[in-house]
């Protein structure tokens, strides 16, 4: 959790921990700052230094809000104004609904009805067509492939992939020990130890081929983790110039600096995992980027070599 | 005096009160705000502003015989509590399960209000991009409610149908209403706010699915068909992402593409580098040929 909350954050919480301890009669410290994310220093100084002189005109002891704090068991009384939790606001319960809705996309069960139950009367509470308001996909890659991925995870064996590399144009056959199947921002990934590389790697499941589980068991187990992308120390980094039109380029790509430029345009450093990746981002982007630098051994004309390349198909 | 324990004294006063109190009176019956005037007008402006920022419902109402009319402040408790939605704990432990899986951009607080992490943790399976405007447009699909936003420079005004997240991209399908017909946008491409109207006048349609529309076919413009060839070592990965395509004796394949966005058709292209050709029709060849020279 974060070091410091700001005064709205502190404010959304006690409006949400003063109902809960009126109705539960009273809690345990410990158990309200984990429950409502609130750590715990934050909320005992809160509750005493603040929560304590929170009252209505005159602010007589009858018209004020007692804390009592015996033993770390919170105990609030004459807290009328807020007794009741404040009512959930039309985007907060959208949010709800949307994280809801994908966690039965996924299909998995044993959470699917209770959590059907809570998103019937959050729906209630939305409005009529909340069943259909919100569609999420988390990736498109195949399920049978996703179905073995997950399995091989689970029984912590070996998967034999026929996997195409975009960035290089490859298509390869390696061998993995698989440690965790993720989705970000809409494709599926697998993070894992692969043979063939002799280190860490992320694979996008969408470019797996074939993915062939076997009974052999994993020899190199990771810690957690796995980003979408991790580019390499020693991939060379390109500085680009592109027009604010193009920002969405350091939206959509790891970058590793971002300024703005005199000219109004955005410096964005990027690092260079495979040459062709490069070329398409240039080539699509035409007159809205301009390469500034670009490190050994990327040619500087990358784009423009690139552009003849394709443009003799078409000549010829 | 703390500014949490001023904006904490101005929901009570306001919840308290059985009439709308003007600002004189709020300064006066709770402390804590800066002498002078402005000062307090300003800090005033800020306080409320936050309280409508975290949810709560604060109305401006005018005061009941005041001459000339001056307008007050008020919270009725019944706002301020709304619906309850009455979660069974296995219902909000499901709830708070389910935003540990997936994981929105953003910060949650409606989870908070229903009586906050019900424990247990679970390792994030997928992270989905997350903003307001995504909120306001969902929240307004659910209650049939039509939204107002810039897309491409124009205003728009348009009922919503539904949200889908998919390969990376929200989309929205709905009911335009200028151009009264159905419509699928991309919510990256939404400018400035997004602002609720009034209720929808167009029953629910069937919104196509944005998965089976690709970026070249997103726009307002006539479709055009175009014939693209791309070779055998790219033919794998093109009948992946187009599904039908035509094989050749080469290995290479050519798809059959309907284009209304031009520019998002050459990006696509040029995706497969010096592997793909567009075959058919001259003008999207031409467009692709004085790109391609621009560029050398």
């Amino acid at each position: 959790m974060s070091a410091k909350l700001t005064a709205r954050e502190r404010m959304t919480r006690l409006l949400a921990v003063i109902p809960w301890v009126v109705e539960q009669d009273g809690a345990l410290l410990d158990e309200i700052s984990t429950r409502f994310d609130y750590p715990r220093k934050q909320l005992v100084d809160d509750l005493t230094q603040v929560v304590l002189f929170v009252g209505v005109h005159p602010f007589t002891p009858d018209s004020m809000i007692e804390v009592d704090i015996t033993d770390d068991r919170v105990q609030i009384r004459y807290a009328d104004w807020f007794a009741q939790p404040l009512r959930l606001t039309p985007e907060e319960g959208a949010r709800l609904l949307t994280a809801g809705r994908t966690v039965l996309s996924l299909g998995d069960d044993e959470q699917a009805t209770p959590l059907l139950r809570a998103l019937a009367k959050l729906g209630m509470a939305l409005g009529e067509s909340a069943d259909s308001a919100v569609d999420v996909r988390l990736g498109d890659a195949p399920e049978a492939t996703l179905a073995t991925l997950r399995r091989a995870v689970a029984d912590q064996t070996q998967v034999e992939l026929d996997y195409y590399t975009y960035g290089r144009d490859q298509l390869t056959t390696r061998t993995v020990d698989p440690a965790r199947v993720f989705s970000d921002h809409g494709n599926w990934y697998l993070h894992g130890y692969c043979h063939r590389a002799d280190d860490e790697r992320v694979f996008r499941v969408d470019r797996v081929r074939d993915a062939r589980a076997t009974t052999t068991p994993i020899t190199h187990p990771l810690e957690g983790g796995g980003a979408s992308f991790s580019p390499d120390g020693d991939d060379p980094r390109v500085r680009l110039a592109l027009d604010p039109r193009a920002s969405w380029v350091v939206e959509q790509y790891p970058t590793e600096a971002v300024s703005t430029r005199d000219d109004g345009r955005i410096d964005v450093v990027m690092a260079v995992t495979a040459q062709p990746w490069l070329e398409r981002l240039l080539l699509r982007l035409g007159p809205d980027a301009e390469v500034i630098e670009s490190g050994e051994p990327l040619p500087a004309d990358l784009a423009a070599a690139a552009a003849a390349r394709i443009l003799a198909r078409y000549r010829s | 005096m703390d500014k949490l324990e001023r904006l904490l004294n101005l929901a009570a006063a306001l919840l308290d009160a059985d009439r709308p109190l003007t600002a004189d009176e709020l300064r006066d019956r709770i402390g804590g705000y800066p002498e002078g005037k402005t000062a307090f007008r300003r800090t005033f402006e800020r306080d409320k502003d936050d309280l409508r920022a975290m949810g709560l419902p604060l109305k401006v109402e005018p005061v009941p015989g005041t001459d000339p009319p001056t307008d007050g402040y008020r919270m009725r408790r019944a706002d301020y509590t709304g619906t309850e939605l009455r979660l069974e704990p296995d219902e909000l432990a499901s709830l708070h399960l389910a935003t540990n899986l997936v994981r929105l951009d953003g910060a949650d607080t409606g989870l908070l209000k229903l009586g906050g992490g019900a424990g247990g943790e679970a390792d994030e399976v997928g992270r989905v991009p997350f903003d307001d405007a995504l909120a306001v447009m969902i929240a307004a699909a659910a209650d049939r409610r039509a939204v107002r936003f810039t897309y491409n420079d124009t205003e728009r005004t348009v009922e919503p149908w539904r949200l889908s997240f998919t390969r990376g991209h929200w989309y929205l399908a709905g009911y335009d209403r200028t151009r009264e017909d159905e419509r699928l946008y991309r919510v990256d491409r939404i400018s400035g706010e997004v602002t609720v109207g009034d209720p929808a006048t167009q029953e629910v349609g069937a919104p196509s699915d944005p998965t089976d529309l690709r970026g070249w076919e997103l726009g307002d413009g006539e479709p055009v068909r175009a014939l693209v060839r791309i070779d055998a070592v790219q033919a794998a990965h093109a009948r992946h992402l187009l599904g039908e395509v035509e094989e050749l004796d080469d290995g290479g394949v050519v798809a059959e593409l309907s284009v209304r966005n031009p520019e998002a058709f050459r990006s696509f292209v040029l995706s497969f580098l010096d592997h793909a050709e567009i075959l058919e029709p001259p003008e999207l060849r031409a467009d692709m040929i004085a790109w391609l020279e621009a560029a050398t």
